[in-house]
């Protein structure tokens, strides 16, 4: 395969030389459609202009699903209201401009916002998975009803009948111009063009950084939070691209078949959907239209039999593909062939980007890390005053005043149960308290939300293991680095001098999830450090690490607080001491003692409650 | 309001909520407990219907013929989950597509041997006055099929050994396994069960409604519903949950119309997740 | 899992493309449309698209067999022109999306002589346009809403001016004038308690209640409460489909039938009868055609039912016998007119084609594209078929023939409502 890359980039002529991949393939693939609609009889034409179409809102929700992470029944209600938009503006305008192509503008444009209007209301209500499913599929289940009621003459918008359930007739067919309109074979051509556009687009869209991003958001949501990035935003704007697309196939189908009726909104087209992106491949662009040919393909054929075996054979074959086929058709064909050709499984295309242009990678200076970022001096404070946090019946934080001052290293202890972690909590933002404000240098943070608190410079290291284990190692350092920089090329830089400063270079394209735990802690570590914060939160970071790991990481984190704030919890002692820093001990929820680690170990009180006798908290002082 | 009329639209809103119970339960087990996502579920619910057909066509009587359809929807579970369901666990989107391709295949099997249109079942007893308002005795019936079937779901998962073993493989299947629980075997038992539930609302469901092969796809939303707002409380979900729901939909549908009622239904279902994400019973964290 | 994105690069997209279009090629080169389209000898192609499968199969199946059933008898009879017709069928199940493009293959593939087909008025509306563009001559065979007027379509199925015209002042004149309506909540549930209204006043009656149920529903206890306290003397049914088989069961369960009596020109279209038996008692209806009418015609037509599909075939609806209209009016017209040319044969049909079918004698009306037709009102008999009470002859589509004239208006491409 490389070799045939190498052929191609001999052959490719020098104006092409410098227009992106995917635009020439876009050239490609139009050439090969044109050719192929007009030598195929016209009904196929017809025929297959459905599926082209069906494969647009097909890849719309691979799309929002399989990228974005965002599992919406709601792209048939886009699609459906496409669709109608069409037909309105069609039958209101064409007579007019002679052309419908503004039609399809409109129809996409009303699907889009409808989109954010609907995405507004579930992203930023922060409501969870499972719930956006549900009110997707709620949403198409009321357009059905609603439009299926709007039979009479009196439902009409300008010249155009809503037409209830028996649908909305003599809607204009794609016309370009004083009134002509394409014919079968042309409007095969016209939908393979922009179903091209489409796929091609998103697939440059997914290299650039909003695509990556979002590939994050996807694998792991919490983390791109705490990493900087409203997620919220992210989300919606995939919301709102999806349902543009899908809009753009429904305007298409109301203009392919001159007709359209509530059916689209049916439980049955909603899932249909689904199924097609299940059975071609959940992530993959071509898998959307492969699905759509497999599915609508059987179904057609069985059909023109006039059969009554075609459920049955329909539903079987869905029963093949999920158990021969878990993850969809091309991802499987596209892997046996990769395995055939021996090559080594492939890496996200995002990736292959920075590969193609990454520099030398060096053991680099920690300067070169931070400075990337921003002024090294800019250290902040981190101080809560009367922090309290009550779940239900149990007051995990009693009111805890602590100040960690500017570029210092401060260890936190305290058995568990302690209040740690729900102090952790809190001053990220995870939480809101009970009582009590947390201040960032001067500016009170209490209210920001955790992004917010990112961007300010609060940077985060959690207890539980929280990395992208799908991406790259470098994916996991650019992420970070770019939720400070909004610069790809700059981004690139900082994760390889990250990188460099980890020592763990070689494994730059590796899969995150296949390091080892060590080298899990470094990363987490790394992906802190990279987004230069002003205040560093670690919670537990020797946690499983080996001796000399664990010495490395006091090695580390030395050199970090010379440029910011590093507050550490941690059980490990040995390390606590080696890191020579003030120590802070909670205990039922409260400040226990304060100190270095000699005067705590001296100090009868913090012995006894680590070995369990019985003290209580007011003997705190 | 009069008494009589009152009574009237008491049994009528009680009947509601009966037949979401009896349509929920079911699937409260398999997809609340186990977390499959059954998209077959109404046709476990139109097989039920059919079994009651066939066994009251052979001669039984009809509660006998509900029995046993019951029964024999709980054997194609047990079918079902060592065929296709065993191999799907914690892979949400394969089981959709799974499951909604076993959906066509029931259906259309049904439509081959019976035909796509078929016999009915007389509605049971007959009716009884209540003051200038006529009831369908039957209503009685559903309403104490509902209490009955919840009763038998309670039993089953706290009073015998298998219900325990079944609570402990859907809490925690590898703590369940490693002490000596067969794991597999109760998954199959748990989700023929589920079945059998499904078969039995089925079965209730025939003397009330048309049994046609495309029944199932009519409940098969409203019983989606009722379990995600009930949330994973299988008992104390589903029942709250109906309650709920079925009186919203019962009293705007005798107020206004039908249409108002289910769009109130879905309203509030949507409101209520808004509120309480995790379903009705998510708050109090119980298993049943 | 593996998250790839597309194919990767220039390379690696292109090399599946470049296999799949060389098969695509293959494919279509071997599936080619028929190229003896102008073939004046052998054997005519006529196409039909129905749902034998999904929700709508309870009213497609009929119509299949008795589509299959009609080419068989005209073939027999000497087909058209003396050549045989070669039957194209397609099933749509339940997807409008498949009407239309069926109906594309069947006009630009087969290059049919005329398409027939349709369950709901949702697939005629799409097969129009499709017919229309093609210029293929297209039959819609099924009772709906009416007020379709379209040069290239004609309708054999019966319209509210003609079946409600005769069910509804019948209702008021032997049961009462206070009148409930529960219809479907869709176009022709709408229309047709439009109609209701209209014909109920006209006949000294008054509409006391309308509700609209969703098709999907099955659920009718609101349904049976308002009744109980609206007591109303005549329930006029315009429910459809499977679910709503659940109102009459209902009603019957509560004891309703003696205190008020269902009218319905929708009931049996699907069998209702023969699901319900003994509730359905006394259910009264209005069709072109029942299997239980006595005429010799109708005798001959059901011994050729039985001989090919059965003696236990459950009942033999009007939309099967608005299917056998439909193939027998075309194949006697395009007889008539010596031609398949779709000029020709409208223009024949406008002329007054007349078919004597099952359920009596039945002529095309040239101006409205519909026809003229008997109307039998019967009761259920509680035994899973119909006792006939009336006939009345020759009932003209009369609304259809206020709004529309094709003849004189040619043009005319729309749907009126009342």
């Amino acid at each position: 395969m490389s070799a045939l890359r190498e052929v191609a980039a001999r052959y490719r002529p020098s104006y092409l030389a410098r227009l992106p991949q995917e635009v020439t393939s876009f050239l490609v693939v139009a050439l090969i459609g044109t050719v192929v609609a007009f030598v195929i009889p016209e009904f196929r034409a017809q025929e297959w202009s459905l599926w082209v179409i069906y494969g647009l809102l097909a890849l719309s929700f691979t799309f929002v699903w399989g990228h974005a992470g965002i599992f919406s029944f709601g792209q048939a209600a886009f699609f459906g209201i496409g669709a109608y938009a069409y037909g309105v503006a069609g039958i209101n305008l064409s007579n007019a401009t002679g052309e419908s192509l503004s039609a399809l503008v409109v129809a996409t444009l009303f699907a889009g916002i409808a989109a954010g209007l609907l995405g507004y209301f579930i992203f930023y209500g922060n409501v969870g998975d499972v719930y956006v499913a549900i009110i997707t599929l709620a949403v198409t289940l009321v357009l059905l009803t609603f439009m299926s009621s709007t039979a009479s003459p009196k439902y009409h918008i300008g010249d155009a009948l809503l037409g209830g359930y028996n649908g909305m007739i003599a809607i204009p067919p794609i016309m370009v111009g004083s009134f002509t309109a394409l014919d079968s074979r042309q409007l095969l051509v016209f939908c393979i063009v922009l179903a091209a556009a489409v796929a091609f687009g998103l697939h440059i869209l997914l290299r650039r950084p909003f695509g990556r991003v979002l590939a994050g958001v996807r694998e792991n949501e919490l983390r791109t939070q705490l990493l900087g990035y409203d997620v919220r935003r992210y989300k919606l704007l995939a919301f709102v691209l999806a349902g543009s697309i899908a809009g753009l196939a429904g305007g298409l189908y109301a203009a392919w078949g001159m007709f359209i009726n509530p059916s689209v909104f049916s439980l049955q087209q909603a899932a249909l959907v689904a199924i097609w992106v299940l059975v071609g491949g959940r992530n993959s662009i071509l898998g959307a239209f492969a699905g759509v040919a497999i599915v609508q393909g059987l179904s057609s054929s069985l059909g023109e039999g006039g059969g009554s075996w075609t459920p049955i054979v329909l539903g079987l074959v869905l029963i093949a593909v999920v158990l021969f086929l878990p993850s969809g058709t091309v991802p499987t064909i596209r892997s046996l062939v990769r395995r055939r050709l021996n090559r080594s499984p492939a890496l996200p295309v995002s990736q292959e980007v920075t590969i193609a242009r990454r520099r030398e990678l060096k053991d680099a200076e920690l300067e070169g890390v931070l400075a990337g970022g921003r002024d090294a001096s800019e250290a902040q404070s981190l101080r809560a005053n009367r922090l309290t946090k009550q779940f239900g019946g149990v007051r995990a934080l009693n009111g805890v005043d602590v100040n960690f001052l500017a570029g210092t290293i401060h260890c936190l202890i305290g058995p568990n149960g302690a209040g740690k972690s729900t102090c952790f909590n809190l001053l990220i933002g995870r939480y809101a308290p009970t009582a009590g404000e947390v201040l960032l240098g001067d500016r009170n943070i209490t209210k920001l939300r955790p992004d917010a608190r990112a961007r300010l410079g609060l940077g985060i290291k959690m207890q539980v293991p929280s990395y992208y284990g799908d991406l790259s190692v470098f994916e996991n350092l650019w992420l970070a680095s770019f939720a400070r920089l909004r610069s790809a090329g700059a981004a690139e830089g900082q994760a390889t001098r990250t990188l460099g400063w980890l020592g763990l270079s070689a494994k730059a394209e590796s899969l995150a999830s296949a390091l080892s735990h060590g080298e899990h802690q470094w990363l987490e570590i790394g992906m802190v450090v990279a987004g230069s914060p002003s205040v560093m939160l670690l919670d537990e970071p020797t946690a499983g690490m080996t001796r000399e790991e664990t010495q490395r990481t006091v090695d580390m984190i030395r050199a970090v607080s010379r440029f910011a704030t590093v507050i550490v919890v941690e059980h490990d002692m040995e390390f606590v001491r080696a890191l020579g820093a003030p120590v802070t001990m909670f205990h039922q929820g409260l400040v226990f003692a304060k100190g270095s680690i000699e005067d705590l170990r001296r100090d009868e009180r913090v012995l006894d409650t680590y070995l369990g006798r019985s003290v209580s908290a007011d003997a705190a002082n | 309001m009069q008494s009589d009329e009152l009574a009237n639209l008491a049994i009528s809103l009680l009947t509601t909520v009966s037949i979401l119970v009896v349509i929920s339960i079911g699937l409260a087990v398999v997809f609340g407990m186990m977390g499959v996502i059954n998209l077959a579920h109404g046709e476990f619910l139109m097989l039920g219907a059919f079994f009651t057909l066939s066994g009251q066509r052979a001669g039984l009587n009809i509660w006998l013929a509900m029995l046993v359809a019951a029964l024999g929807v709980g054997v194609v579970g047990l079918a079902v989950e060592r065929l296709l369901v065993q191999f799907l666990y914690g892979r949400l989107a394969a089981t959709m597509l799974a499951t909604w391709g076993l959906s066509l295949i029931l259906v259309q099997t049904v439509v081959l041997i019976y035909g796509p249109t078929t016999q009915g079942i007389p509605t049971p007893l007959g009716s009884m006055k209540i003051g200038g308002y006529s009831v369908s005795e039957y209503n009685l019936v559903l309403i104490a099929a509902a209490i009955s079937l919840l009763g038998l779901v309670y039993w089953v998962f706290t009073r015998t050994r298998y219900g325990t073993m079944a609570r402990a493989v859907t809490q925690l299947p590898n703590m369940a396994a490693s002490l000596g629980i067969n794991a597999k075997g109760v998954n199959m038992l748990t989700f023929g069960f589920g079945a059998m539930l499904a078969g039995a609302g089925g079965a209730l469901l025939a003397p009330v409604a048309g049994v046609v092969p495309g029944m199932g796809q009519a409940y098969v939303g409203r019983a989606f519903m009722t379990v995600i707002v009930g949330g994973p409380g299988v008992l104390t979900g589903t029942a709250s949950s109906a309650g709920l729901l079925g009186s919203v939909d019962s009293i705007v549908s005798n107020l206004t119309t039908s249409f108002l009622g289910t769009a109130a239904l879905l309203v509030v279902a949507i409101v209520l997740l808004r509120v309480l994400p995790t379903g009705i019973s998510g708050r109090t964290g119980r298993q049943l | 899992m593996r998250h790839t994105i597309g194919c990767g690069s220039l390379s690696r997209c292109l090399t599946p493309l470049v296999a799949g279009s060389a098969a695509l090629l293959l494919v279509t080169a071997c599936s080619g449309g028929s190229d003896d389209a102008a073939n004046s000898e052998g054997p005519i192609k006529v196409g039909s698209i129905l749902d034998e499968t999904g929700p709508l199969n309870i009213y497609g199946e009929a119509m299949a067999d008795a589509t299959e059933l009609a080419i068989k008898d005209i073939n027999e009879n000497g087909g058209v022109l003396g050549r045989q017709l070669d039957l194209v069928s397609y099933d749509a199940q339940s997807d409008n999306a498949k009407y239309t493009q069926y109906a594309s293959q069947a006009a630009q593939k087969d290059q049919v002589a005329v398409l027939m087909g349709g369950v709901t008025s949702a697939a005629r509306e799409a097969v129009r346009p499709i017919a229309d563009r093609t210029e293929t001559l297209y039959f819609y065979n099924e009772q709906y809403e009416g007020g379709v007027c379209d040069r290239n379509t004609f309708n054999t199925g019966v319209v509210p001016s003609q079946q409600l015209a005769a069910l509804v002042p019948y209702a008021i004149e032997n049961f009462g004038e206070n009148v409930y309506v529960i219809a479907a909540d869709y176009n022709y549930g709408q229309i047709s308690a439009e109609w209701v209204k209209q014909y109920a006043e006209e006949a000294g009656g008054s509409v006391v209640g309308t509700e609209f149920i969703p098709l999907e529903s099955s659920d009718f206890g609101a349904v049976i409460n308002n009744l109980q306290s609206t007591k109303p003397d005549v329930v006029v049914s315009l429910l459809v489909g499977g679910n709503h088989i659940a109102f009459y069961r209902q009603f019957a369960s509560a004891g309703l039938s003696d205190a008020m009596k269902i009218v319905s020109p929708t009931f049996g279209l699907g069998n209702e009868q023969v699901v319900l038996s003994n509730e359905a008692e006394g259910i009264t209806v209005a069709f072109p055609y029942l299997q239980e009418i006595s005429a010799d015609e109708n005798e001959t037509f059901l011994e050729q039912w039985y001989a090919e599909y059965g003696d236990d075939y459950p009942y033999v609806t009007d939309s099967a016998v608005a299917v056998w209209n439909g193939w027998h009016l075309w194949a006697k017209a395009a007889n008539s007119a010596d031609s398949i040319e779709r000029e020709q044969v409208i223009e024949t049909l406008e002329s007054g084609t007349t078919f004597e079918g099952p359920g009596g004698t039945v002529t095309m009306d040239g101006p409205s594209h519909h026809v003229t037709q008997n109307i039998t009102i019967a009761e259920a008999n509680g035994a899973k078929g119909f006792e006939v009470l009336s006939t009345e002859e020759a009932v003209p589509p009369s609304f259809e023939q206020d709004v529309c004239d094709l003849i004189s208006e040619p043009e005319t491409n729309e749907q009126f409502t009342p």
